[in-house]
């Protein structure tokens, strides 16, 4: 198989409408402009996949204030025991379902931001995600950050790996074009009707025999050079679909399929630089311990055998992962064993290159406001140092307003 | 053949085409007619056109046909039951269902232009009754007076909620409008200086809407003297747009743009090309209709520079694609497939519109175009069924050997208009498949069906199917 450059340099020889792919806003391949380029400035190939726990995460019960008296008294029944957690320091440990996390932390991956939330929060599911989506507390918004960020990376394109009939996220939205949601890879596949192998071959020849012979037309000329970048796209994820073997054993559970399929696209190699997967069922009104901990042990698993795998294929340091849900759980739990929904919650941030260990104080648990943990961090700061640091773009004209990026990356 | 200069001679090129020896009126031709006014032509139409000539198929694609009253007051009443529920989807696929459906296709590719050219969204208008009047008043104007048609957007709620009219008030106007009135919808930018938006922004102040209706506060309206385009007075709103029509800039402007929709998306004409256009617009005041007869009828619209000079949209290429084969597909699932295909109609990406041109095309839409095709014609898809079905076509006009069925397609679909090898590679498809193992359990008849379709889906994916 070609590799990476062998394939930009094949796929642009002869083709003098290279300039004009310039004009598409292109999503699987414009793979020969996402090529990085280390000796231009501000040109990078890191990439950022962006995991979102819907429905609102207990951010209490996901990293511990054990220590903390008032914790066990808000949590009579939730309190998670001191003996089963994940320490990470004399006073803070991570949910006893997160073993993997806990070793990305040893192995100086993750970081921790705490106490992340925005002034005046809103606590309806919707109102809240449309926020973190749009990254903006205005009242009309339809624009998402990611979206925006697209126009500024011209040659990136973006991937969001769905359930089936999942949303089309706000966050998504507002970029050059529809970030494209894939549930397999057959969805980055020409449908040929075609009854038998045989039948599939030939059609397939004179599918792409059609466009070899370069035309007198230039408009010709640019779709049939099109063609010719799609049909060796889909051929190497033929490829990639049939060989992949993961170097780190993915855990059978939905968020492990999706992740899995972000790194085979990665390995493929198509020049998206945004990947967006979500994970639901965070909205834990009641009896919510065993839900809680199967959801973080699903995130942890496949989080860690994700940026294992990665790790092992040499993109270690090109990947950042970031988790975020709408908001936090409410401190004091519930009478039905759950808890109602709150404000402040911690981000993970996953990568070989974070600043590994805590990012701020966890949040008061004597000073709530309205029950609720008080936020000291801006989501928007973590989000302007990723579009900043990461993906070496300007915040402020994203972010609808300048925001201090939080010290998130080893310098 | 003309030559380069030939084309570019402005009287030339503006002339009317007169079919001759040296360019006579072929099924290219038509077919390439058809395609820039109503989409494509199915087959009956393409033979029509042939015999018909130039002319009288212009004339009559500009008159539409004596249905097109029964289907708009069909068309009207579905559209009343859609805005009371609000349902955006529904409006999309009634919009794709006029599209596919209207014995009128110039009318609603006139319609798509100035949706374009006036580019509103329901993504801030969050109304379906807004988006679907606003629809129907480009209708009702599309190849009517575009004078008329200015005056009626600026007041019409859809876009007095896109661009800010409604909150522009004395003392603290908003020039949202105003600059855009200017700079997209009638001058051109530099046309106009900063001065002039913010003194015409003045003039559009106390412009509301109540009742879903257009209505003028005088309250809010600043009534002081306003300086615009150097004529001072105490303007008002429809003072601005009447100034915008009489500026020079207006019809070249909007010549340019028809020029680009109808002409070619890769030339860039020259001021004095497009001059005899534009004039065209000036002493017609702005008569829509008979400046697209000016256009279809003339020497550059049957040109080598017009010819497979524009990338079709996403919507060009489904409704062509199903008016050719005489379909009638799911217009909800078609709406939904034009989502990944890069245009969701009464969702413009920007007040800019869809760029258009080579901007439709990269290897994801390319494959979500192919796929579409696919899905329409392969009989195999759960949404869209055999709703569109190639083997019925074939025998609607008698086709029998494969030969025959080649040509159809090919002539259907492209006028026949495709190198030599790629026909060869397509009837090699046909004798190869002759002698294909196929499922022991097909009959005669699913070989046939099969091969049929295949050869349909397989003349679709050339790539000069995808130009205009």
């Amino acid at each position: 198989m070609l590799n990476r450059r062998q394939f930009l340099q094949t796929s642009l020889v002869g083709s003098s409408l290279v300039a004009l792919q310039g004009f598409g806003p292109g999503f699987l391949a414009r793979t020969a402009l996402a090529a990085p380029t280390a000796d231009s400035p501000g040109a990078k190939d890191t990439i950022l996949v962006v995991i979102q726990l819907t429905g609102g995460n207990d951010g209490l019960n996901t990293v511990v204030p054990f220590k903390d008296p008032l914790y066990g008294k808000y949590r009579p029944t939730l309190k998670l025991p001191e003996a089963q957690l994940r320490k990470i320091n004399d006073e803070l440990a991570l949910h006893p379902s997160m073993t993997g996390l806990a070793e990305l932390l040893q192995d100086g991956a993750l970081c921790i931001v705490q106490g992340v939330g925005y002034p005046n929060p809103s606590q309806s599911h919707f109102r809240s995600m449309d926020i973190w989506h749009a990254a903006s507390t205005k009242e009309h918004l339809s624009e998402g950050w990611l979206g925006k960020a697209l126009h500024r990376l011209p040659s990136a394109s973006a991937f969001h790996v769905a359930m089936p009939n999942e949303p089309n996220w706000l966050a998504l939205q507002g970029g050059p074009f529809k970030v494209p949601a894939l549930t397999s890879l057959d969805d980055l596949q020409f449908r040929l009707p075609a009854a038998t192998s045989a039948d599939q071959r030939a059609q397939r020849e004179v599918v792409e025999n059609a466009v070899k012979r370069p035309a007198d037309n230039p408009l010709l000329n640019f779709v049939q050079q099109t063609a010719l970048n799609t049909y060796e796209n889909t051929r190497r994820l033929r490829e990639i679909g049939r060989n992949y073997q993961p170097k780190f054993p993915y855990p059978q559970n939905g968020l492990g399929n999706r992740l899995r399929l972000v790194a085979q696209l990665i390995e493929a190699n198509l020049g998206a630089r945004i990947y967006y997967v979500s994970l639901d069922g965070f909205d834990t009104h009641a009896s919510q311990a065993n839900t809680h901990a199967n959801l973080l042990l699903e995130l942890s698993s496949a989080v860690t055998a994700f940026f294992r795998d990665m790790a092992a294929r040499g993109h270690r340091d090109r990947l950042l992962v970031m988790t975020f849900s709408e908001f936090g759980r409410r401190v004091q739990e519930n009478g039905s064993r759950g808890t109602d929904h709150g404000t402040a919650a911690p981000m993970f941030l996953i990568g070989g290159r974070v600043r590994p260990g805590i990012v701020g104080e966890h949040p008061s648990l004597e000073k709530l406001e309205f029950g609720n943990l008080k936020h000291h961090t801006d989501f928007r700061q973590v989000y302007a140092a990723v579009l900043e640091k990461w993906l070496g773009i300007p915040s402020a004209p994203i972010l609808d307003g300048t925001f201090q990026p939080l010290d998130i990356f080893r310098s | 053949m003309p030559t380069q200069r030939q084309d570019l001679d402005p009287q030339w090129a503006w002339q009317t085409y007169t079919p001759d020896e040296a360019r006579p009126w072929t099924l290219k031709w038509a077919g390439h007619l058809y395609r820039r006014a109503a989409f494509a032509a199915n087959w009956s139409q393409l033979q029509q056109a042939l015999k018909e000539g130039p002319v009288k198929t212009v004339d009559r694609l500009l008159q539409g046909s004596g249905e097109q009253q029964a289907f708009a007051a069909q068309m009207d009443a579905l559209a009343a039951s859609i805005a009371k529920t609000n349902n955006a989807t529904h409006m999309r696929a009634w919009w794709l269902a006029c599209l596919i459906r209207t014995p009128h296709p110039l009318l609603e590719k006139m319609t798509l232009f100035w949706h374009n050219h006036f580019a509103t969204s329901n993504a801030k208008v969050n109304n379906v009754a807004y988006m679907l009047q606003q629809n129907q008043t480009l209708r009702r104007f599309a190849l009517g007076s575009f004078a008329d048609m200015l005056h009626a957007i600026s007041k019409d709620p859809a876009m007095m909620v896109w661009l800010d009219t409604n909150l522009n008030k004395k003392g603290k106007p908003n020039e949202n409008y105003a600059r855009e009135l200017m700079e997209l919808f009638s001058l051109g930018i530099g046309n106009y200086t900063e001065q002039d938006i913010r003194e015409a922004a003045r003039a559009f102040t106390g412009w509301e809407i109540r009742n879903g209706q257009f209505h003028f506060n005088r309250a809010e309206h600043d009534d002081g003297d306003k300086t615009v385009f150097g004529r001072t007075g105490r303007w008002q709103g429809e003072d601005v747009v009447r100034f915008c029509l009489e500026h020079p800039a207006c019809p070249r402007f909007l010549a340019r743009k028809l020029f680009r929709y109808f002409v070619s998306e890769t030339l860039e004409p020259p001021a004095e090309l497009l001059e005899p256009l534009a004039q065209q617009l000036r002493k017609s005041n702005y008569a829509i209709g008979e400046t697209v007869r000016m256009i279809l009828t003339s020497n550059i619209f049957y040109s080598p520079q017009a010819y497979r000079g524009r990338i079709k949209s996403p919507v060009e290429f489904a409704v062509g694609l199903i008016r050719a084969l005489e379909g009638q597909p799911n217009a909800v699932a078609l709406a939904n497939a034009l989502d990944n295909i890069g245009q969701r109609l009464f969702y413009p990406p920007s007040v800019k519109g869809w760029d258009g041109g080579p901007a439709w095309l990269n290897p994801t839409t390319l494959l979500a175009r192919n796929n579409l095709a696919h899905a329409l014609t392969s009989g195999e898809d759960p949404q869209f069924g055999s709703r569109c079905d190639p083997v019925r076509l074939v025998g609607k006009y008698g086709r029998q050997n494969d030969e025959q069925i080649l040509d159809f397609f090919l002539d259907l679909f492209l006028q026949g208009d495709v190198g030599v090898e790629s026909r060869h590679r397509l009837a090699d498809y046909l004798r190869q498949s002759e002698h294909f193992r196929w499922p022991a359990y097909w009959s005669e008849q699913d070989r046939r069906e099969h091969r049929i379709r295949a050869l349909c889906y397989l003349v679709l994916s050339q790539p000069e199917y995808q130009l205009d």
